[in-house]
This record gives structure tokens, C-alpha cells and sequence, in this order.
């Protein structure tokens, strides 16, 4: 394009071969990286595609998929995406208020609200996600406190995301400089006033890129909520029908895709996010 | 005259074991402009500070318009007092702390929006008359980021200057500026002056001093070595200290 435009032009200068050059590198090399993108996913396929491949005297025979299972199932596994989107959905709005809430606590200067902030995020984050699913799950109820499959996932998905969250949203309240500070104080603001009107929106809008990242990884430690065995989504599914007619293999493979392309969904979502955010006008 | 609307008596403060003011005294009546200067690290930052509560006093009592508050006070009745001191007073920093988040017209309705309970109409109303004092209206829908240093210091005034304060504080506020943008928001300084705003400005601005100052105020190690008039600062400085800050302004000119 730039050759058009500078055609009967004066010489370009050196500035901009340069600069030109530099661009085009970058755009090879990404267009290298897809191509190779490509590669490797054909090669993920032909492993799994049941062929042979004759390589002189050795012959190399691919995985071969039961499809007419994948084909029968498929509406049944991805029937789960909704529940597995809706228990990341629960869960996070559950994590972003525990995170908010644990991280203002780490503001207070009452000696207890702060304990009760570190001693929750300590606690959730010294115990393994799994044991927190089945704490709610199978524990309680030895107390009297029967929780649904759903309930007990959200609840632990949320209470464990809320710890690690908080530590995200720590760094946010961080970033919002002193001098912000002073100058709503100046303007005769009471804390709450500085909190809500000037702190708060900035700290989000700093915690929203990893909050994007948090969700993101939720969707697949929810996974674990089927362990319960009453939660119908994604992975129970999969397991569900795998293990009935001894197809496991196609039904995992099944469900690693379903959670690849929403992962590479939502992934891209967060980057438009990110983008926008990053203009810095707002 | 009658009454200061500024009046720090015997005021001490300490940072840990730092003594940095030394029985502060000042009294500054109403429409006078005083400059506070001394090398970095006599206090006159903190004096400022002292004076909206950004900085605690040790000891001493600050008055603003007739809002006392001795350093002794404390809990809710000091938090009410200082709330008091801070709607009489506006201020203005060396890092302009624009909200970035907000419009520049945002910036300037949020104090008396929301901590006074203005109306909105009416908080727009006074915003947009005092950006086009400091000649900025015309930015009032852009955002921070899109303003050059002068231009947010501008906006900083109009911001402090629409909580319709009693006095004005100005920490240095040029000192963030690269040098051509200066000369802006000094302008839009002295238009405040004349319009007859009290004012406290901390400054290494000598020329401001002694063109819109009615008073100067000499720091050095915590204490009030000189208080006289620019004139007389500049003509006869009487502190050896004063003298060298006097000199190094000289050669500089």
C-alpha cells in the first residue's frame, strides 16, 4: 500500500523503511504463529482420526474415535454448557462480594474486621477447592445443613474465589493513589463518599482485566463440581455417558473441546474488555 | 479585616521523631494573597497542609473562619470540625489529583454534588462559569488524560474554586509543570487574586511572589524566619537564609 502512495514521491526516508520493515516482521511472524496454530491442531486431529500413515517400512496407526457414539451424544454433553455456564455465573457474582468485602476489610483499622479478612482468605486458600465442594456436599449434612450439588458448588466456587479474588482487588484499592485520596478529602468528602465516588471506580476498573481471567478459569474449576454427582453439567455429562458404554475417551475428548471453545470465546471477549479499557479515556 | 480567616497558633508537628514545625504562628486576613517559601523540606508544605487537615497537627490550633479546632480534639467532634474547616477551604496540589474517571466537568460538580447536596443544574451552572474563568469551558467533556499539565491545573482551581471556599491553598502548584505551561496557570492565579480570593500559596515562583504576593512568609527548618511584604523581601531581606534564596532567584533571573 505504502509503495502506491509513494510512487513519483521523493525517496522514502530512512526512518520509515525501517519502521516498515519492523511491522512487516511482526505481521510475519504472527502470520507464522497461526500457520503453525493450524499445523498442530490438523496433527491433534489426524492422531484422533483413526488413519494410517505409511512411513516406509513403519506404519503409524491414529487413534480411531467411536463417532457414531460423539455423533449420538453430542447434544446431551453440550446440553451441559449451560450449567456449566450458569454455575460460573452464580459463582463469581458470590466471589466478587466476598472479594470486595474481604478486601475492605483489609482497610479497616478495627483489629477484628481485619482478622476476619485474613483469617478467611488464609483459611480458603491453605485448603484444596476440592475439599471445600465436598466440605459443603458431604460434611455438612452430618450437621444438618443438606445442600443441593448446585448450591454446595456455587458456595465453595464462590467462597474459594472470593479469597484468591481479594488479593486482586487489594491491588486495585492500592492503585488509586494517595493524592486522589487527599484530594476528595480536600473537597470535604467523607470516607464513604471517597470510597464510593472515587476509590471504588477506579480500583474496579483496575480489577476488571483479572476478574475477566478469574471467570475464565471458573468455568473449568467447576468442573469439579461434578464430583457431586447432581450437578448436570459439562464434566458430569461426559463422565455420565463415557463410563455407560465404556467411551470415556470420546466423551472427554468431547468435553475438552466444549471447554477449549468457550475458554477461547470468552478469552476473546476479555480482550475487546481489555482493549476498551485500555484507552484510558475513561 | 477585622477577623483572620486563617489563624495557626503555636503549631508543632511531628513526623516520628522529625520536628518539622516549630510553634508555628500565622494569622492571614481576608482577600490577603500570602506566599510561603523556603527550601524544600522547611515545612511550608506542611503548614499548608496543617491548615485542611491533610496533615494532623501535634499541637496548636487551627482557625479557619471562625471554625476552631485545637489539636486536642478528637473523635466525631474533631471529624465534624475538620469537615467544617474543609468546606471553607480550597485546594489546589502540585499533581493537579483530576479524578480521572470524570469528565473535566465531573470533576468540578463532585464536590458540590455530592458533599454539599448542591443540585446538579445548579453545580453546572457555577462549574461552567468557573472553566470559563480559567478558560477551559470548552474541555469541560473531555477527560483528564487528554489535557496537558497546565490545562489540569486549570481545571484543579475551577474544581476548588466551585466548592466556593473562604480561602485558597496552593501547593506547589507549577512545580509538576514543564516550564512553558507555568506561566498559564500562574495567570489564572493572579486573575483569583484580583477577583479577591484569600489566598496561601507555597511556591518556588519568586516572580509571583513579588508580582501578586501582598505578603511573603519566609520557612527554614520548620520555623517563620521572615514575614514582610515582597517588596521589602526583595529589597532587604534580613535573614541570611532569606538572602541566599533571594541571590539564587537573582541569578536565575
Amino acid at each position: 500500500m505504502s509503495n502506491e502512495t509513494n510512487q513519483g514521491q521523493a525517496p522514502t526516508s530512512q526512518a520509515e523503511l525501517l519502521y516498515q520493515a519492523g511491522l512487516r516482521q511482526e505481521r510475519q511472524f504472527r502470520t507464522n504463529v497461526s500457520i503453525s496454530w493450524g499445523i498442530f491442531f490438523l496433527i491433534l486431529v489426524f492422531l484422533f482420526s483413526g488413519q494410517s500413515l505409511q512411513l516406509g517400512s513403519f506404519t503409524f496407526n491414529a487413534i480411531s474415535l467411536d463417532t457414531e457414539f460423539m455423533l449420538k451424544n453430542f447434544t446431551f454433553i453440550a446440553g451441559g454448557l449451560g450449567q456449566t455456564l450458569m454455575i460460573s455465573v452464580f459463582s463469581i457474582s458470590f466471589a466478587i462480594i466476598l472479594a470486595l468485602l474481604a478486601a475492605l476489610g483489609r482497610l479497616s483499622k478495627f483489629p477484628p474486621i481485619y482478622a476476619l479478612s485474613t483469617f478467611y482468605v488464609s483459611l480458603i486458600r491453605g485448603t484444596p477447592l476440592y475439599l471445600q465442594i465436598f466440605f459443603f456436599f458431604l460434611a455438612l449434612p452430618q450437621l444438618g445443613i443438606i445442600l443441593s450439588g448446585l448450591v454446595s458448588g456455587v458456595l465453595a466456587l464462590g467462597l474459594n474465589y472470593g479469597a484468591y479474588m481479594s488479593e486482586t482487588f487489594r491491588a486495585g484499592l492500592s492503585s488509586v493513589g494517595k493524592g486522589q485520596r487527599e484530594a476528595a478529602m480536600a473537597l470535604g468528602m467523607t470516607p464513604t463518599q471517597m470510597m464510593r465516588r472515587i476509590v471504588l471506580p477506579q480500583a474496579l476498573r483496575f480489577a476488571i482485566p483479572p476478574m475477566g481471567n478469574d471467570f475464565i478459569s471458573m468455568t473449568k474449576d467447576s468442573a469439579l463440581v461434578s464430583a457431586t454427582g447432581f450437578v448436570h453439567e459439562l464434566m458430569w455429562r461426559a463422565t455420565k455417558v463415557g463410563r455407560a458404554s465404556f467411551n470415556s475417551l470420546e466423551a472427554l475428548i468431547m468435553a475438552a473441546m466444549f471447554y477449549w471453545v468457550l475458554t477461547l470465546i470468552l478469552t476473546y471477549f476479555q480482550g475487546k474488555l481489555e482493549a476498551r479499557l485500555a484507552k484510558g479515556d475513561r | 479585616m477585622h477577623h483572620p480567616i486563617v489563624k495557626v497558633s503555636n503549631l508543632d508537628k511531628y513526623f516520628g521523631r522529625l520536628h518539622v514545625l516549630k510553634n508555628v504562628s500565622l494569622e492571614v486576613p481576608e482577600k490577603q494573597v500570602v506566599c510561603l517559601i523556603g527550601r524544600s523540606g522547611s515545612g511550608k508544605s506542611t503548614l499548608l497542609r496543617c491548615v485542611n487537615f491533610l496533615e494532623d497537627p501535634s499541637h496548636g490550633t487551627i482557625e479557619v473562619d471562625g471554625v476552631v479546632v485545637p489539636a486536642e480534639v478528637k473523635g466525631k467532634e474533631k471529624n465534624q470540625l475538620i469537615h467544617d474547616v474543609r468546606l471553607k477551604t480550597g485546594m489546589v496540589f502540585q499533581e493537579f489529583n483530576l479524578f480521572p474517571h470524570m469528565t473535566v466537568l465531573e470533576n468540578v460538580i463532585e464536590g458540590p454534588v455530592t458533599v454539599k447536596g448542591m443540585d446538579k443544574n445548579q453545580a453546572i451552572a457555577l462549574a461552567e462559569q468557573n472553566l470559563d474563568s480559567v478558560g477551559l469551558l470548552f474541555k469541560k467533556d473531555e477527560y483528564p488524560s487528554r489535557l496537558s499539565g497546565g490545562q489540569k491545573q486549570r481545571v484543579a482551581i475551577a474544581r476548588a474554586l466551585t466548592m466556593e471556599p473562604r480561602v485558597m491553598l496552593f501547593d506547589e502548584p507549577t512545580s509538576a509543570l514543564d516550564p512553558e505551561l507555568i506561566g498559564e496557570v500562574l495567570n489564572v492565579m493572579k486573575k483569583v487574586a484580583l477577583e479577591g480570593m484569600t489566598m496561601i500559596v507555597v511556591t518556588h515562583e519568586m516572580g509571583f511572589a513579588r508580582e501578586v504576593a501582598d505578603r511573603v512568609v519566609v520557612m527554614a527548618e520548620g520555623e517563620l524566619i521572615e514575614d514582610t511584604s515582597p517588596e521589602e523581601l526583595f529589597a532587604n531581606p534580613k535573614d541570611p537564609r532569606t538572602k541566599a534564596l533571594i541571590d539564587r532567584y537573582r541569578t536565575s533571573e
